[in-house]
């Protein structure tokens, strides 16, 4: 079986010193009473497999987001392993680091200032990850940046205009359409949907959808509205402080939640 | 200023007491040669030095003049240049304050030169082995249009992160259809560090791949130096299928006919149009003594 796109094997992450009252992950409380250092994610295994889209779900603080920044290489787990395509990235660092997150993961996120320098064009946008890998010839970037544009359903005239002109709902498709520019073997999606209104939404997710269809590229889509899990993803985690608490396909979980707190959170859409 | 330095060294090594040969204290110079070692062992990599108060402003050549003063030897044969003209009042001043502090020789023909000190420009002759150019350099890091904060570049320059300039080429192609640094243009060393050369025009930045002569930079307001050894690979960053281009000119030099060399406008004035001449005066000078 060819290995997991993304996998996290056994992930920790404390925020602060950490001292002995904290130490085991397993017991201690989410702010340790003693250090004040919190736990954003405790002994978190997960895989996305390839062609899959794994969903994690979970209110602010349940660790979702500390979770998807450790997938980006963005943080260094205190403990635990990240392997992308199976091979065991965690103790990279500096430029090596740098070009594993840009070759092999795409990421974007809610806001698209964390994700696009504004100032920059929508095609500028996506070149950077095609320079940041290496290519060189203009006409060739040019034609995939095009070719990226053209993908993510922006008009091509629009290339060259900055993204501080464009709307919530374009800068999102400049965001994926940067993600997917070195055909990442993993795309993670934070809450990408989260800040725009709802016919917006629907199609941006629906382009997602069509993306994945068409590439069977895996993905991991962060979110705390499970509209945006159940389109999207066909196996989800539940995630609360820190801790995965149920697991299993997306329908049959929604439909049938065992946990107490994913029964709340099922029962709390509105 | 003359006059006064006239004072101070009258009547030859008994009137230079108070001041040390070279103008720097010896400290100093060896700071400055130690640094200057180091940057050339790692080419186009920024080395901090602990630049001094020179008798010229920080931005007028003080990193340039440090690093000439720390080089200069009595056998020397000493050139200032400021964009190719050896008569501008601060490479008059410059030149003096080297010559009459260390007693090397003053000259204004390139060949003649073993240490030339520039602002902006190479000089047009072809500089030999063993010669040194020393360049006055503003803004030291190419990675400056980037990030401004030096942490930040200095991890970019580490880790070989140059997308940044990259985009910047590439956005240029696309809103100009051609690179639009008119000088600064920034070169790959040796295929690793990304470096300024200073602003040189682009016909001078061409000129640096693989040259005999050492290549010296100085930054005095920013206390960087940097280094390019001889024969260095030195390439101008272009996209493959859009090759680094020169100047190009309307015509040739007015006074001397040269087509090869930089030319800039001179004149101009009362409604007449502006000449193309060289902007190395020296070589122009001596093209038109060898016609005559």
């Amino acid at each position: 079986m060819s290995p997991a796109a993304l996998e996290l094997r056994s992930v920790t992450v404390r925020y602060g010193p950490g001292c002995p009252a904290c130490a085991d992950a397993d017991t201690a409380p989410v702010r340790c009473a003693r250090c004040g250092a919190v736990l954003g994610c405790r002994r978190l295994s997960l895989d996305v497999l390839p062609g899959e889209v794994l969903g994690i779900v979970g209110e602010s603080g349940s660790g979702k987001s500390t979770a998807l920044a450790c997938a980006n290489l963005d943080l260094v787990p205190t403990a635990g392993r990240v392997l992308v395509g199976g091979d065991d990235v965690t103790d990279a660092r500096g430029g090596a680091r740098r070009r594993i997150r840009s070759d092999r993961l795409g990421i974007v996120y809610q806001t698209p200032q964390q994700g696009l320098d504004l100032d920059v064009t929508a095609g500028g946008n996506v070149a950077v990850r095609l320079l940041a890998s290496g290519w060189r010839g203009f006409d060739e970037i040019r034609r995939r940046v095009l070719g990226l544009l053209a993908e993510v359903e922006l008009p091509g005239d629009r290339a060259d205009t900055p993204v501080s002109l464009y709307s919530g709902g374009m800068r999102q498709r400049v965001q994926l359409a940067r993600a997917l520019a070195n055909s990442p073997a993993v795309l993670l999606l934070d809450e990408p949907t989260s800040g725009l209104d709802v016919s917006v939404q629907a199609r941006i997710l629906d382009l997602v959808r069509r993306i994945h269809e068409e590439t069977r590229m895996a993905m991991l889509v962060v979110s705390h509205d499970l509209g945006v899990i159940r389109t999207l993803a066909q196996r989800l985690l539940v995630m609360h402080r820190g801790r995965v608490v149920e697991e299993g396909l997306c329908d049959q979980l929604l439909s049938d939640p065992q946990h107490p707190y994913t029964q709340l959170l099922v029962s709390s859409q509105l | 200023m003359s006059a006064a330095l006239d004072g101070l060294l009258a009547g030859g090594a008994a009137g230079r007491r108070g001041y040390n040969h070279a103008y720097l204290d010896e400290a100093a110079k060896r700071e400055v040669r130690r640094t200057l070692l180091k940057a050339l062992c790692l080419p186009g990599h920024q080395i901090p030095f602990a630049s001094r108060e020179m008798p010229v402003a920080r931005g007028w050549g003080s990193g340039g003049l440090q690093i000439t003063l720390a080089t200069v030897v009595p056998e020397d044969t000493v050139k200032v240049i400021d964009q190719g003209d050896d008569e501008s009042l601060n490479a008059l001043g410059i030149r003096d304050l080297v010559t009459r502090t260390t007693g090397a020789a003053a000259t204004t023909e390139t060949p003649a030169a073993t240490l030339i000190q520039t602002r902006h420009r190479i000089p047009e002759d072809g500089l030999a082995e063993g010669v040194v150019l020393v360049f006055q350099v503003p803004i030291a890091d190419p990675l400056r249009i980037v990030d401004a904060r030096p942490s930040v570049t200095r991890r970019m320059h580490a880790e070989g992160d140059y997308a940044g300039v990259w985009l910047y080429l590439y956005e240029d192609m696309v809103h100009h259809d051609h690179a639009s640094f008119t000088h600064s243009h920034p070169v790959e060393v040796e295929g690793g560090y990304v470096m300024s050369p200073s602003p040189i025009p682009r016909h001078d930045v061409a000129r640096l791949d693989g040259a005999p002569h050492i290549s010296l930079f100085g930054a005095g307001r920013e206390a960087t130096l940097y280094a390019v050894p001889p024969y260095t690979r030195v390439r101008p960053l272009a996209f493959e299928d859009r090759p680094f281009e020169t100047e190009r000119f309307g015509g040739p030099c007015v006074r001397c006919g040269s087509t090869g060399s930089f030319l800039v406008e001179s004149g101009g004035e009362d409604g007449a149009p502006p000449r193309l001449v060289c902007s190395d005066t020296d070589w122009c000078r001596r093209r038109r003594e060898r016609a005559r």
